[in-house]
């Protein structure tokens, strides 16, 4: 226990200090006993909101024990006959513990209270980023058309997120900037943040689902880079050329992985079971190009062979229209064994990524199932330009 | 049938106690006893208890490591944590007081033969059993993996296979919930004894009122939105789910209204019975009952108008947050006077260190805990941060386990005697509670910290970072399943190797103590007289029959001296 003490003074003496360095430019509060670093402009506010109740709990939590281990001790039982005499009641004293915390109670609401109304106001000038919710992929849309699956933002600027949810409910965390709100099918909300330090090379913020969604609710983690002004709006310009810029000879290559860390969630390479039907060969019939061009192919789709479906002179000419439309309006026809559970990706990715994720699954021989580019943990996989 | 309970038919004497009144698996399957019914569904309960707390550890034990393992994949953790507190909370924790212990006394404490609707009752009985029945079912029919809390479009959409008979089954557990609160409510408003005014009434009674009182009127909401919600699942109507015109924030609006008035469904009871343990164990007068009395209807009304503050990042209006938070803190007022009460009553007692006790001292060490740590829960800016993360999960697990879970065990230790006829050993009782205790804090105090942090609930991977919480988190879980584990078998083995227990083993002076243990079969021959419940100064300890008795004509006359000099309540 005196250890905790111990923690709990020096992070307040910390906190002390966080205060005079602000004025220097040090926006980030570091990491303490109970809180998280501290990286927007809300965090100082709110961490000493809850440093604050965390003292008047302590103060209570000992009174009360302190109390209470105390009588316990000094009037334990002695022998059988126990009849002890004590007051039944003391209507003053009794007032008083009614009224004393009615009035902390109603400090406590008001400072959190305040902070919640800013918290809850973005500023006009707000740099707007809109945010696609799907089961279990963010992907952030920049003014410029750019899209991304980690999260990019200029320091010392609003930002306010504007979130929708293409399936169930999620809900946006930034935990070092003390912001969350749920994504809700059907409306959309927002939510505002300014951060004013950049991150540093090789360190991001953490970007966490906090609503329960299903199977991949623990894979929603996403990075938050927070960039100087004009390296973000370099890497914005980037951004939005990645695709266009490589070779079409090597999009496959090149940008397949990238763009398949969106699908890694739900489709596997290696024939393993996930919520979709892995890539790789899992029913004996080839990988998912060779199933879907193999004329004599054995895979079942919509309880049918699917070569009744693709083929000349059937609703889809070639494998590419099959997998083009399973892209853009996947519950169409559902693979058996499988639930209509894909969201579409319509306005997500244009002709060249489709194309690239065709390119990719037609040399999927190339790939190694198992490497981590496809691992979204892996700064491979993140499409910075950098 | 010939084995049917017939009682109100019955005239000749009692012959032994309500266990052996009549034998036979018969005359268990259609008692009309409340006592029986009562034994019955602390058996439910406590299976109920296993299986959720087996739960629970597999839960913990796949924490041990952030990443996927071979043998748990994402889709068996979610179900498994959602069987985790679907059980516990509507098998376990909000039948657990009411329908297990309060059966069992409440008619005692009265001086009543039974329950005013005994065939109510068993009904109730079996409605539990149905609902149990259609959550096993579920588990065949592949599970469910929604979170206790059905959140649509989830629960509409994908959730796994065993949705709907989940569904139905809680929709059935309510009816039981229902008919139990209205039954206790007319049994206390009609078959209190005479003498025994409402401030004369013992306060765990006090507590079960209020507490029926919440069953009747939030639970039918919870039916209803079971009900719309399998609905939608089964026939795509359109209610919760925004695909189709419905709004998901609306089913958040149904659930919790029924959801946190049971949270004090859960608790009340607990705190009831912590008043008599207190009073009971520290031999003297409980202090400030009208306190007590008047914070547990406070708790009950307060209740209703909270619910929205499960809902501060859910979406809805920032005013509605902000009134919401504002009516949330008035639940601190009655819990803290409670408290403070259950303190002053030490003062100048006479506090026996056993089993029992141990089980109140530490629900008012965990219980402080877990209110404190609802304040910055409350809080609107702080809340945000700790929202879904294990904050929450440390906080409701230091109220509804700390607490109401705890209380339910030592209400068991403190009527145990009264229900068995027999002792439990007290040495392996304080080692059972002391494991419990300790294990309790390791595992969830760690996740306050897990959770300001920044760790989100329902996570089947985490970062490494946590890694340490989480260890230490599990081996907390351990250390409470061996306390628990113990607790089963000095309990199960004082069933058949226990000391007879004496009719008034602690010294209490309510009804229930001054029938035999094992009570007979109709309670009282007599309608007995009542003196204050809380008034000690009659009991005295009797080396013969090795416990205490209530002098009655001094306990009595007590009670009309106070009541005509007006010191009284």
């Amino acid at each position: 226990m005196t250890n905790l003490i111990s923690t709990l003074l020096l992070q307040s003496s910390s906190g002390a200090s966080g205060d005079t360095t602000l004025a220097t430019g040090q926006a980030v509060t570091p990491k303490t006993f109970w809180l998280p670093q501290g990286a927007s402009t809300f965090a100082r506010e709110i961490d000493w909101v809850f440093e604050f109740i965390n003292y008047i709990n302590y103060f209570f939590f000992f009174l009360v024990v302190g109390i209470m281990l105390y009588f316990v001790w000094k009037y334990r039982q002695k022998g059988r006959e126990v009849y002890a005499r004590g007051p039944s009641h003391n209507t003053m004293l009794e007032l008083g513990w009614t009224i004393l915390p009615t009035i902390i109670v109603v400090v406590i609401f008001f400072m959190g209270f305040s902070g919640f109304v800013d918290m809850r106001t973005p500023p006009a000038n707000a740099y707007q980023i809109d945010v696609t919710a799907t089961r279990w992929n963010w992907v952030f849309k920049y003014p410029n058309g750019a899209t991304s699956d980690d999260l990019y933002v200029p320091a010392g600027k609003p930002v306010k997120l504007v979130m929708r949810s293409e399936d169930v409910l999620h809900s946006l965390y930034i935990r070092d900037f003390r912001v969350k709100q749920d994504v809700v099918p059907g409306r959309y909300s927002t939510l505002w943040f300014q951060a004013d330090q950049p991150t540093a090379e090789g360190e991001f913020h953490w970007l966490f689902c906090t609503e329960f969604c299903g199977t991949g609710h623990s894979s929603m983690s996403r990075k938050v880079y927070v960039m100087n002004e004009m390296d973000f709006d370099s890497w914005l310009v980037e951004q939005g050329r990645w695709l266009d810029k490589i070779d079409p000879a090597e999009l496959y290559f090149k940008a397949g992985p990238k763009l398949y860390a969106r699908c890694a969630g739900c489709h596997t390479l290696d024939g393993k079971p996930g919520t979709g039907p892995s890539w790789g060969d899992y029913d004996g019939s080839g990988n998912v190009w060779k199933r879907s061009s193999d004329p004599n192919s054995t895979h079942k789709v919509d309880q049918k062979a699917i070569s009744e479906l693709i083929g000349p002179g059937k609703q889809f000419e070639n494998a590419q229209s099959y997998i083009r439309a399973s892209i853009l309006n996947p519950n169409q026809h559902i693979v058996d064994g499988f639930g209509p559970a894909m969201p579409t990706f319509r306005g997500q990715l244009n002709d060249k990524a489709i194309d690239a994720l065709i390119g990719m699954m037609q040399h999927l021989d190339e790939f190694d199932t198992k490497s981590p580019w496809a691992k979204k943990s892996d700064g491979a996989a993140a499409p910075a330009a950098k | 049938m010939t084995t049917l309970d017939t009682r109100p038919h019955i005239t000749d004497e009692v012959p032994g106690n309500y266990l052996t009144f009549r034998r036979g698996i018969l005359s268990w399957i259609f008692t009309l006893d409340h006592k029986r019914i009562g034994v019955m569904y602390l058996v439910a309960v406590l299976s109920s208890f296993f299986v959720g707390g087996v739960m629970a550890l597999l839960v913990r034990t796949k924490l041990l490591f952030p990443g996927e393992v071979s043998w748990m994949t994402a889709d068996q953790y979610n179900k498994a944590f959602t069987l985790h507190g679907a059980i516990m909370v509507f098998l376990v924790i909000i039948p657990s007081i009411p329908a297990a212990l309060g059966n069992f006394v409440l008619p005692i404490m009265l001086g009543a033969k039974d329950v005013a609707f005994p065939r109510l009752n068993l009904f109730s009985f079996y409605l539990w059993v149905m609902g149990a029945a259609c959550a096993v079912y579920s588990l065949l029919a592949g599970g469910f993996d929604t979170g206790w809390t059905f959140y649509t479009p989830y629960s509409s959409q994908f959730g796994a296979g065993g949705t709907i008979p989940v569904l139905v089954g809680v929709f059935i557990l309510g009816f039981s919930s229902i008919f139990t609160g209205l039954n206790f409510i007319v049994t206390i408003h009609k078959l209190r004894p005479p003498g025994m005014t409402w401030f004369r009434m013992p306060l765990f009674l006090w507590a079960v009122y209020a507490t029926a009182i919440i069953q009747v009127l939030a639970t039918p909401v919870l039916g209803i939105t079971v009900a719309l919600l399998v609905v939608e699942r089964a026939f795509n109507i359109g209610i919760f789910d925004a695909s189709m015109g419905g709004d998901p924030v609306l089913f958040q609006h149904f659930f919790w209204f029924y959801s946190h008035p049971a949270v004090y469904i859960m608790i009340l009871p607990g705190m009831g019975i912590i008043s008599e343990i207190i009073a009971v164990h520290s031999h003297r007068h409980i202090f400030g009952f009208r306190f007590i009395a008047f914070s547990s209807i406070a708790i009950a009304i307060f209740s209703f108008l909270v619910w929205g503050h499960h809902m501060f990042t859910s979406g809805q209006s920032p005013l509605m947050n902000v009134l919401f938070s504002a009516i949330t803190f008035s639940v601190a007022i009655p819990s803290a006077v409670k408290v403070f009460n259950w303190l002053a009553t030490l003062y100048k007692g006479s506090i026996s260190l056993n089993t029992t006790m141990l089980y109140g001292l530490a629900f008012i060490f965990l219980f402080t805990i877990g209110g404190l740590t609802g304040i910055p829960l409350a809080v609107l800016s702080t809340d945000i941060h700790l929202h879904d993360t294990y904050y929450v999960v440390a906080h409701f697990h230091y109220v509804m386990m700390g607490s109401a879970l705890i209380a339910m065990v030592g209400g068991l230790h403190h009527w145990w005697p009264k229900m068995t006829g027999r002792m439990f050993s007290e040495f392996w009782g304080r080692i059972g509670c002391t494991l419990v205790f300790v294990g309790f804090n390791v595992t969830f105090f760690t996740q306050f910290m897990l959770g300001s942090q920044g760790m989100p609930r329902r996570y089947y991977a985490y970062q490494p970072e946590f890694k340490m919480y989480h260890h230490i988190s599990t081996g907390g879980s351990y250390i409470m399943g061996i306390g628990f584990v113990i607790t089963a078998i000095y309990l199960i083995h004082s069933l058949f190797a226990g000391k007879k227990a004496p009719a008034n083993p602690w010294g209490g002076a309510s009804l229930e103590w001054q029938c035999s243990s094992p009570p007979p079969h109709d309670n009282f021959a007599t309608t007995p007289r009542v003196g204050d419940c809380y008034d000690f100064s009659a009991v005295h300890w009797d080396e013969k029959l090795q416990g205490y008795v209530v002098d009655t004509e001094a306990h009595v006359a007590a009670a009309r001296s106070d009541s005509a000099s007006g010191k009284g309540h």
